[in-house]
């Protein structure tokens, strides 16, 4: 991926060769990253943390187990930070997917955040990224139609998913006043889509049967799993600190969206699904917990303005390709199943 | 009548369809077997038709194309000739990447050329009587000279069938009745012609993977039955052009012989750039947003769109709050309200909110708070002209009887009215009663002479929306002085 944008007005990140640090590097996204990275001739060393190592991993990633919800974490990030001279820290250990193990989720989430940042203040980077999301401002009848950065995270406090990532931001927050040395970038990432992503959205709409609630048809907003690397590409190459909307261009309505898809929709009353979620949430049947039924009723859409003027991030995909290139894939594996099984 | 269809064609066109393209020759001759190159040795003499070329995924749903000619297309993602009744001959050649190539529901195909294709992935023609399937394979060379063989078997097959012939000689008889010398660029074929956007993205990185997913292809393959009744894409804010245009109809009746709208001074509207409407607001369930928007399609010169500004109650209701959101209706505030005038739109709104719709019947058509003036202070801040905006009518179609806070509870919303008609019809209570409606545009109120810094002076504001609440209220007394007590209608 080349980057052909680092110009007009923006300070370029000095000194190449740079060491980054990665946690959750065994994930979608920093699995993707440290591929990508490691093509960049900018990047000297990767340090991958993560409890996996990533198959990405080439001879410039160093990987180094760590596991956050260790209680003596920070010591030892700290220890590696500076025996690696990291640079710059990107934080993306995060579940893209609700989780059952809501405790462990929120060791990870929330207290692992924390060991991070103490060992970013332990021994100060000079650039710290957050991987986080569009759908902590929380759906509601009263959004405004885009959300722009300023706007409070209102997601449903009942939501342990939206909670910890609402603390990590806070987190974060508190931490880039206290270090005006670290430059901190947050990245809210619309919900990914595309061809090899794997999360609780592709699952949803992967359904032959995707449940909605009768008579609402919110507009959604989706990111290609892509241009979501490419935010990231952008977030490291670029120092341009604060919070950013990471978004892809376009709304479409939610059945629109699984038509697209080649689904059936089939629409539940909502006074009933609020129940019958919490049950099938509980049987694991779901993907979801009936908190998320509130994006499935009202709007969720962030302003991507902001990522486009000061961070200079263009999508290359609309949300409508976004959703094509995903259904693309999955028929293909509709098929390949149906041939393994028949 | 020659034995030969092509000939036929040939005689027809003036030209020879089954031409090779020039950049054909050097693909073709690359090809191992030896009949691919005597049949592009026989091609070369012939001279080449006239170059089209095809935009990704052209339909061309051609009745009687005599010949459909793509060339030198790049970056062809797909090319799709559909329901062709009668095509006598599809060449396609030296397309760099072809992704598929379907030519279905052809009744009668004479000849098929795909010729050099460097990656043609997929090529199938679905007919009655004619199938050629080849499946990808890496040896694209042998491909394609396994191709012209199985090409020309079925050509000799085809000149073989009589009926084919017969359909052909047709089509030529027909095609020669319009004239001699038929243009190729008759109108059978103008599917294929390249639209302008194509050049213009090329040069980004991106234009390329953007054209080839917009395509039609995906679309064809994804859901062209499933997305009949919807738009593709929803502007920003949720409106469907699609949904817009199938509601027409129903509006359209709503608005003439339903309501009865009159209307009166639709000249202050501006025909471009922003203004925004200020409207009272009225009728339990209201519908005064939709007959506004339906009375400036139909009666406005400049046919504007509106879009009107709708309280946050209506998106807590199931398919009332999707169906005014594909209509034009967004939630109201200021954020909203500012894009949309940043966008030039013509917006309406409604200052009064709930306390206009909640009123009862006794107190109709009288003006309740006008917000906090948020609306002077949006059209200050953003220089947009102010037009009053009186509607008499929509309080007599929905009286408002009463609440039902318990019902409101048990289906979760925040407010659930009970009208003569609602609940009590169901979904049919929805409908307005037939009361007689007139709507009267007042003169713009312009804010030029002040600053958008004076959008923080709570007195100018408060003065300005007590002047814009005055004229709507003196317009209502006006109108209603000559209108009958029952619901406007014989008055």
């Amino acid at each position: 991926m080349r980057d052909s944008s680092d110009s007009a007005g923006l300070k370029r990140a000095p000194a190449p060769r740079r060491t980054l640090a990665i946690t959750g590097a065994d994930a979608f996204l920093g699995r993707n990253l440290i591929g990508l990275l490691e093509d960049d001739d900018r990047i000297g060393r990767i340090v991958a943390l993560d409890v996996k190592q990533p198959s990405t991993a080439g001879p410039k990633t160093r990987f180094y187990k760590v596991d956050l919800t260790q209680p003596s974490v920070d010591a030892r990030l700290a220890e590696i930070l500076a025996a690696e001279g990291v640079d710059t820290f990107l934080h993306m250990a995060f579940l893209a997917s609700p989780t059952h193990a809501s405790a462990w989720a929120h060791e990870l989430e929330s207290v692992g955040t924390m060991h991070v940042l103490n060992a970013c203040k332990e021994r100060p980077v000079r650039k710290f990224i957050l991987w986080s999301h569009t759908v902590l401002y929380g759906a509601s009848p009263s959004n405004p139609n885009f959300l722009v950065e300023s706007q409070p995270l209102r997601g449903n406090p009942e939501s342990r998913f939206l909670r910890d990532k609402i603390d990590a931001e806070e987190v974060v927050a508190r931490f880039a006043q206290q270090m005006p040395g670290t430059l901190v970038t947050v990245l809210r990432l619309a919900p990914i889509l595309g061809p090899t992503v794997h999360n609780f959205i592709t699952r949803y709409l992967g359904r032959k049967v995707v449940p909605t609630l009768a008579g609402f048809d919110p507009l959604w907003q989706l990111l290609h799993e892509v241009d979501a690397l490419a935010a990231f590409k952008r977030a490291i190459n670029v120092d341009v600190p604060g919070t950013f909307n990471i978004v892809g261009d376009g709304v479409l309505p939610l059945s629109t969206i699984i038509r697209l898809a080649g689904r059936t929709r089939v629409s539940v009353p909502h006074p009933m699904a609020y129940p019958m979620t919490r049950a099938l949430w509980a049987a694991q049947l779901s993907e979801a917990p009936p908190t998320f039924l509130d994006y499935l009723r009202w709007l969720c859409v962030a302003d991507g303005e902001r990522a486009r003027t000061a961070l200079k991030f263009v999508p290359s995909f609309t949300t409508r390709e976004a959703v094509l290139d995903y259904a693309g894939a999955q028929s293909l594996r509709d098929a390949n199943l149906l041939r393994s099984v028949g | 009548m020659t034995k030969d269809p092509r000939d036929m064609a040939r005689r027809v066109l003036g030209d020879d369809p089954f031409a090779a393209q020039p950049a054909q020759k050097s693909e073709a001759a690359r090809a191992p077997s030896n009949k691919g190159k005597k049949l592009d040795a026989r091609k070369k003499k012939a001279p080449a038709p006239k170059k089209r070329t095809a935009p990704p995924g052209a339909p061309a749903p051609a009745d009687d194309a005599a010949s459909v000619n793509i060339a030198a297309a790049d970056d062809v993602a797909s090319v799709n000739i559909a329901a062709a009744d009668d095509v006598a001959s599809v060449n396609i050649a030296a397309p760099e990447d072809v992704v598929s190539v379907n030519i279905a529901e052809a009744d009668d195909v004479a000849s098929v050329n795909i010729a050099a294709a460097e990656a043609v992935a997929t090529a199938a023609v679905s007919a009655p009587s004619l199938r050629v399937d080849f499946a990808p394979s890496r040896d694209v060379a042998a491909e394609i000279a396994a191709l012209q063989v199985q090409l020309r078997a079925l050509r000799v097959e085809v000149e073989g069938q009589p009926e084919h012939r017969e359909a052909l000689a047709g089509l030529a008889e027909v095609l020669r009745g319009e004239g001699e010398a038929v243009d190729v660029e008759a109108p059978a074929v103008t599917g294929l012609q390249a639209p302008e956007h194509v050049e213009a993205d090329e040069s980004s990185p991106t234009g390329v993977s953007r054209e080839l997913l917009s395509s039609d292809f995906y679309l064809r393959q994804w859901g062209r039955i499933a997305l009949r009744d919807r738009g593709e894409e929803v502007d920003p804010f949720g409106y469907d052009p699609e949904v817009a245009r199938r509601w027409e109809k129903t509006l359209d009746f709503l608005y003439d012989r339903w309501l009865k709208v009159e209307v009166e001074g639709i000249e202050h509207v501006p025909a471009t750039g922003r203004v925004a409407l200020v409207a009272n607001h009225g009728g339990a369930i209201p519908v005064d947003g939709v007959v506004l928007a339906t009375a400036l399609r139909k009666e406005h010169p400049a046919q504007r769109q509106l879009r009107w500004l709708a309280e946050d109650f209506v998106f807590h209701f199931p398919y009332a709050g999707t169906w005014a959101n594909r209509l034009g209706a967004v939630r109201a505030c200021q954020e909203n309200a500012e894009r949309l005038l940043a966008r030039e739109c013509c917006v309406a709104l409604f200052p009064e909110g709930v306390k206009g719709i909640s009123k009862r019947y006794r107190d109709r058509y009288k003006l309740q708070r006008f917000g906090r003036g948020g609306h002077i202070k949006l059209a200050l801040r953003t220089r947009t002209p102010l037009v009053p905006v009186t509607i008499v009518g929509s309080d007599d179609a929905h009286p408002l009887l009463g609440q039902s806070p318990l019902a409101a509870k048990l289906l979760g919303l925040p407010y659930l009215p009970v009208t003569p008609t609602f609940p009590w019809l169901g979904p049919l209570g929805m409908v307005p009663l037939p009361t007689r409606w007139k709507i009267v545009f007042g003169a713009p109120l312009r804010l030029d002479e002040y600053e958008p810094s004076q959008a923080d002076d709570d007195v100018l504001v408060g003065r300005l929306n007590e002047r814009l609440r005055a004229t709507i209220q003196e317009t209502l007394d006006r109108e209603l002085r000559g209108r009958s007590g029952w619901f406007g209608i014989g008055g």
